[in-house]
């Protein structure tokens, strides 16, 4: 446990230490922040004031967290994790005496949490200059921390994905098909609202949800914090899944040689 | 016709930022010629200059002051014109592409080059007898091991038959077989091909299996410019053998050998091999000791160099 | 001409040649570019017309989005990677060949994932652009015209390598940009955001003009898309001549 406390702390450090590669990544959120205030106040003005029960505020808000939770993710991340487990990288990390999967998810933490308090951050500032202050002050405090769990849930899910990408033997495509999972049914451009209604509630019970929408309905105004547990739940599953990823690729290499 | 003339050739780079600014000569007044049909060696440590001047003298880098001509062409200005009528081989780079065979790649150096398709075909299958090469235009050049996908890279420079074929370092990472093997096919090329071969390289084995004339760049100056049969006889006469003897042997008196360095088990000999061969001297040792190891090395090429310098051992 | 040609077919044969890989590729992409129509079908449902754009223009504007990535992207893979192959010494090797320099780089590569965009491109327009021959002609007429946009705005920005070194993160940015701005209705910006997207970041010549060409079409409107065009291709060509003389007289940084 403290193993990956420390990994955690580690690579935040390091992520610290790019200034160069953040700043890109924040720039390229503050360019999606730009277009998406120009996006929704075109749209509900042209919709007296407010579409699927969201306003221009709580729009803006909503996309300013659902992008940065997502955003805070490495893009290529599934690329990566998939290569390691093929290749037989990971063998040098089997040889520590800690769980191969924590201490990379740990790693990966760390440089999330960095991206996501700059994305946050700047996002936070974009968004206060466009539309004013979050609609909801308690709902706003609740999806801080939402969107650390949604980061949580989005590192596990690409984890277990990353077994995907071995099997597909394409692991770029994978990340493709991955994101578009949770750009549509993760809310992370449209809110599930904006769903019809048999489509909207399949995307509620799926993890993608967990991973944009919740902190983003929070960040919106809508004080829900059963949205918080959901959250909680699907990390705990997805947790698993990347455990049994990594424990069959593991196996494998250990059967077959790295 | 002169293949090559170079005449005090230098290059000056800005280096640093601010304050720390600074002009590095990364080489300076590199004057020599270079016959047709000869077979030059252009040696030196990293960072002595090489890569610096084959640039210079193929086109891709302006040097500050002095004058390069190759064919009659000068590089910088005509690199176009040059480029038809030399080859090139870096050895860090691939002219291959890699998930494609050698033959497609020469189809499309062939346009490239403006060779009409019978000419290209009728070269394709000449260095394919030249180079040994067999089925191996036809395999994907992913499939190919270092030492044939550098034979298959050499047919790629030279499809065209240039007259100057320059190669940079082309046998780094190759095994000592593959060397071995290159080094006959440049040679080939030359010899039945009048190529003109000029080589950088930081590896002394190309002095004496490919050169016929070296020239020793080091800090970005000549330091040597002869004919290699002169060389060996002047220098290149060491050997150096690192032995790990069972239990101390004391002091090591040997006719024609020199203790250079020792700890209590650990010596380090140099043979000087004008006097006694390596085999006459290991025959000695085994004789006289227990060996527990034994590693017969050439003279580091800044011992050769420093010979250099110094005007012999 | 003819070598360009030859090059980009071999560059084609390179990505053929992992048969299955392509093929999967290619459909990935198009899995991809459906569920962007998906996204803006749902929006315009909840929505309603915006500002003269609905479902109908918004997938046009797709249309000739794919198919300008497909072409500039796809096609000339290495547009947007210049920066970073000039810093790795890929130039070196262009220059070594009597042949020139930026169309071989451009040429050399296809990215098997982004022709699937090519493909997706026209067959949208054929199924949601209400396809006549005249509309088919503006919109291949503006299909080029934005995809040369595209390429020489990604070719300007990554020859500032030549000059400033660096690896060419200037043009990963730049290239996120225009990607992000062209991809949304241009009507939708204010007055100076709206004069950005035609100069500094030119997404507005990427689809917005094309967009509105093929839904009406005006002379002074096509003059404009291929002046534009012909504009950037000029920069680039003359941005990359200028910094490869900077380059090859190699001053600036060590390239020893």
């Amino acid at each position: 446990m403290t193993a990956a406390v420390a990994q955690v702390g580690f690579s935040a450090r390091r992520a610290l230490h790019q200034p160069g590669e953040l700043a890109v990544r924040v720039l390229f959120y503050a360019f999606i922040l730009v277009v998406f205030a120009a996006l929704w106040s075109a749209a509900t003005r042209a919709n007296g004031g407010s579409i699927a029960g969201y306003d221009v505020r709580s729009l803006l808000w909503y996309v300013t967290a659902a992008e940065g939770a997502v955003i805070a993710t490495k893009p290529r991340m599934i690329e990566t994790i998939g290569w390691d487990i093929s290749s037989g990288a990971i063998v040098t990390e089997m040889l520590r005496p800690a769980s191969v999967v924590g201490l990379r998810l740990a790693a990966e933490l760390g440089e999330a949490l960095v991206r996501l308090a700059c994305a946050l951050a700047v996002g936070g500032v974009v968004a206060w200059l466009y539309v004013g202050p979050p609609p909801s002050a308690a709902a706003a405090a609740l999806a801080v921390p939402a969107a650390v769990l949604a980061l949580c849930c989005n590192l596990a899910a690409q984890h277990a994905f990353a077994g995907a990408a071995f099997w597909l033997r394409d692991a770029r495509s994978t990340w493709f098909l991955y994101q578009k999972l949770v750009f549509l049914l993760g809310g992370m451009l449209l809110p599930l609202e904006f769903l019809p209604r048999p489509l909207a509630d399949v995307a509620r019970a799926l993890p993608f949800s967990a991973m944009a929408y919740a902190p983003a309905r929070l960040a919106s105004g809508h004080v829900d914090p059963a949205l918080l547990a959901e959250q909680a739940g699907w990390l705990v599953v997805l947790l698993a899944c990347a455990a049994g990823v990594f424990r069959a690729g593991e196996r494998r290499i250990e059967v077959v040689g790295g | 016709m002169l293949a090559i003339q170079a005449h005090e050739l230098t290059k000056a780079f800005t280096a640093g930022r601010g304050r720390g600014r600074r002009t590095v000569e990364a080489v300076r007044d590199i004057t020599f010629e270079v016959e047709r049909g000869e077979r030059l060696a252009y040696i030196g440590p990293n960072g002595a200059g090489k890569s610096t001047s084959i640039k210079m003298l193929t086109g891709i880098l302006h040097p500050t002051s002095g004058s390069a001509t190759v064919l009659g062409l000068q590089p910088w200005t005509q690199r176009r014109d040059l480029a038809r009528r030399i080859g090139t081989l870096f050895g860090q780079r691939s002219q291959l592409w890699f998930e494609l065979t050698t033959r497609q790649t020469l189809r499309l150096l062939a346009r490239i080059y403006k060779l009409d398709d019978a000419d290209a075909r009728r070269r394709t299958d000449e260095l394919a007898a030249l180079l040994d090469a067999g089925d191996l235009f036809d395999s994907p050049v992913r499939s190919l091991s270092l030492g044939q996908r550098m034979r298959c890279e050499l047919a790629a420079t030279v499809l065209h038959a240039p007259e100057v074929l320059f190669l940079d370092e082309p046998t780094i990472g190759l095994d000592l077989l593959a060397k071995q093997r290159f080094r006959e096919m440049v040679v080939r090329l030359n010899e039945e091909q009048g190529t003109t071969v000029f080589l950088t390289s930081h590896d002394v084995a190309d002095i004496e299996h490919v050169a016929d004339r070296v020239v020793v760049i080091n800090h970005g100056t000549i330091i040597y410019d002869d004919q290699v049969a002169r060389m060996r006889r002047s220098l290149l006469q060491t050997k150096l053998l690192e032995v790990r003897f069972e239990e101390a042997p004391g002091e090591l008196v040997m006719d024609g050998v020199l203790v250079s360095a020792q700890t209590e088990t650990v010596y380090d000999l140099v043979v000087d091999t004008r006097r006694r061969s390596v085999r006459s001297v290991l025959d000695d040792l085994l004789d006289a000791h227990a060996i527990a190891d034994i590693s017969v090395v050439d003279p580091p090429l800044e011992q050769v160099i420093s010979e250099i310098y110094g005007g012999g051992p | 001409m003819s070598v360009a040609l030859q090059t980009v077919r071999t560059a084609f044969l390179e990505a053929w040649a992992n048969r299955r890989g392509f093929w999967f590729q290619v459909l990935i992409m198009m899995v991809n570019d459906v569920a962007w129509v998906i996204f803006w079908v749902l929006f315009f449902r909840k929505v309603g017309a915006l500002r003269g754009w609905d479902t109908h223009k918004v997938l046009l504007l797709f249309a000739i989005l794919t198919t300008c990535t497909g072409f500039g992207l796809g096609l000339l893979a290495n547009a947007r990677r210049l920066g970073e192959l000039i810093s790795g010494g890929g130039l070196d090797a262009a220059l070594a060949l009597p042949t020139n320099p930026l169309a071989y780089l451009l040429t050399r590569r296809v990215d098997t994932a982004l022709l699937g965009d090519l493909a997706f491109g026209p067959v949208l327009f054929v199924a949601a652009g209400d396809p006549t021959p005249e509309r088919a002609a503006v919109f291949i007429f503006g299909a080029l015209c934005g995809s040369i946009v595209l390429v020489g705005f990604l070719v300007a920005l990554g020859s500032v390598t030549l000059f400033a070194g660096g690896r060419g993160e200037q043009a990963d940015l730049g290239f996120q940009a225009i990607l992000i701005f062209a991809s949304y209705p241009v009507d939708i910006f204010g007055g100076l955001t709206k004069l950005f997207l035609f100069t500094a970041v030119p997404a507005a010549f990427v689809t917005g003009l094309p967009t509105r060409l093929v839904s009406s079409f005006s002379w002074p409107e096509a003059a404009a898309a291929a002046g534009a065009a012909a504009f950037f291709a000029t920069l680039a060509v003359a941005t990359f001549n200028l910094g490869l003389r900077r380059y090859t007289s190699g001053a600036l940084w060590t390239r020893a």
